[in-house]
């Protein structure tokens, strides 16, 4: 990101291939839309090089790059004015290809399905920390820098967010049982 | 060690991020505490799930759109004076390297061929491996349509002006579900002679719905061995894996043995010829 910050504007085409799949991976469970998580990709990139002489070689390229997803997933959500836009699965069209051909009610059984619903369920900042913490390979020291807290917040907020995931996924699985 | 601190001890211990003596700690209080191993379970259990969840790729659209956004942006005014402000202190930063350059390459040279008389063994010829004739027949017919094709296609791209309008042509390809041979020809002689990696890697993108063609595989196959960019040649083998082209197998392996290709081109070949 030195060499793009330098007027390398090329070098920013293999950051892009290295980061662009894990960045879409962590946008699409967090918006739960491929299309918004490409929209919010697309845009995160294009804030990269508009605000490329801002970037500082104080921590790693990958904090940087979350932190501009954070804001951009932001914007994204206050001009749709709601979280991710699934709650059921019945209604999850945006990932029809990701789950399996089924009935309904085979789908509402669906863990991932489940998973997702429970995922679209929690706040935004505990289903942004759980991804972060989970997905993305990042130490603490990086989420906290991200998220802008403490590392012992950190950690709070990432087990808190944890349990959170494990309350409302079990309920929907003993909903979905019952 | 207390249920609460075993518990916040729970998210590092299943992340694998807790130090050796706290896991051990924390593994001493669950061995003894039923309601601790339940609540571990169940969080365990959440992960697993969360970890189950299929890897998403994004489609096409959004590596052309970067790529014409980086084109966009390279054009710009302010990005071609920085440019020139760059290329002018590039310049002087290398005034000593073209002076000091030829000498050295001078004094390698001389001292190689020094030791070369001095020492080498005199060069002796191998013999050609004897191909099936039919193989040759078929590859150098190959080759030589392949060859005509690029020629046909190398004009049609030097009538275009820049690498934006070249990638806005690529692109353009995207929205045709079932486009012409024409089409995928040019495609493949995109991929295999435009000078920017940007449209040779939305080229291949283009190809991968059409990868069931096989003059669109024979083409990004006949592409591979031209292609020195790690990026594309690893794009290029994942397609042809990607697409069971069993074929591709013999130049995968000239790949994975060559020690001047880089090393995740070579691993990407090991790892194709592992699937096919």
């Amino acid at each position: 990101m030195l060499a793009v910050r330098d007027g390398e504007l090329d070098a920013l085409g293999e950051l892009f291939e290295r980061h662009h799949g894990p960045l879409f991976g962590f946008l699409v469970k967090l918006t739960g839309s491929r299309t918004a998580a490409e929209d919010v990709a697309q845009t995160v990139f294009q804030r990269m090089l508009k605000y490329r002489h801002t970037y500082r070689d104080d921590g790693s390229f990958c904090a940087w790059m979350y932190h501009l997803a954070r804001r951009c997933a932001a914007d994204h959500f206050r001009k749709t004015s709601h979280g991710p836009a699934s709650t059921d699965p019945v209604q999850l069209d945006d990932r029809a290809d990701e789950r399996p051909d089924a009935s309904q009610d085979a789908a509402a059984r669906d863990e991932q399905a489940l998973l997702h619903v429970a995922l679209a369920r929690l706040d935004r900042d505990d289903r942004e920390i759980l991804l972060l913490s989970r997905f993305q390979e990042l130490s603490f020291a990086e989420i906290a820098g991200i998220l802008e807290c403490s590392v012992g917040a950190a950690k709070v907020r990432a087990h808190r967010a944890l349990k959170e995931l494990r309350d409302v996924f079990l309920n929907l699985q003993r909903t979905g049982r019952s | 060690m207390d249920c609460t601190r075993a518990q916040t001890r729970f998210p590092e211990l299943l992340d694998g991020r807790l130090s050796e003596a706290d896991t051990a700690d924390v593994r001493a209080h669950l061995a003894s505490c039923p309601s601790c191993q339940r609540e571990y379970a169940s969080l365990a259990q959440t992960l697993n799930a969360l970890d189950q969840l299929p890897a998403t790729r994004p489609g096409p659209r959004l590596r052309a759109n970067f790529y014409a956004m980086l084109e966009e942006e390279k054009n710009s005014a302010a990005s071609l004076r920085a440019a020139v402000v760059r290329r002018r202190h590039a310049a002087r930063v290398s005034l000593w390297r073209w002076i000091l350059s030829p000498l050295a390459a001078l004094a390698i040279a001389l001292g190689g061929f020094h030791l070369g008389t001095r020492y080498g063994a005199p060069a002796t010829s191998t013999p050609a491996p004897v191909a099936d004739l039919e193989t040759k027949r078929e590859l150098a017919d190959l080759r030589s349509k392949f060859d005509s094709m690029s020629q046909v296609i190398a004009t049609s791209l030097l009538q275009q002006q820049s690498t934006n309008q070249r990638l806005q042509q690529v692109l353009a390809t995207l929205d045709q579900k079932s486009p012409n041979q024409k089409v995928l020809a040019d495609l493949i002689g995109a991929l295999a002679l435009d000078p920017s990696v940007n449209v040779r890697l939305s080229a291949l993108d283009a190809l991968y719905p059409h990868s069931d063609q096989q003059l669109v595989r024979t083409g990004v196959l006949a592409s591979l061995p031209r292609e020195q960019n790690p990026l594309v040649q690893v794009a290029m083998i994942d397609f042809l894996v990607a697409a069971r082209d069993r074929t591709a197998a013999p130049e995968l392996e000239k790949i994975a043995r060559s020690e001047t290709v880089d090393r995740a081109v070579r691993d990407a070949a090991k790892r194709g010829l592992a699937q096919l």
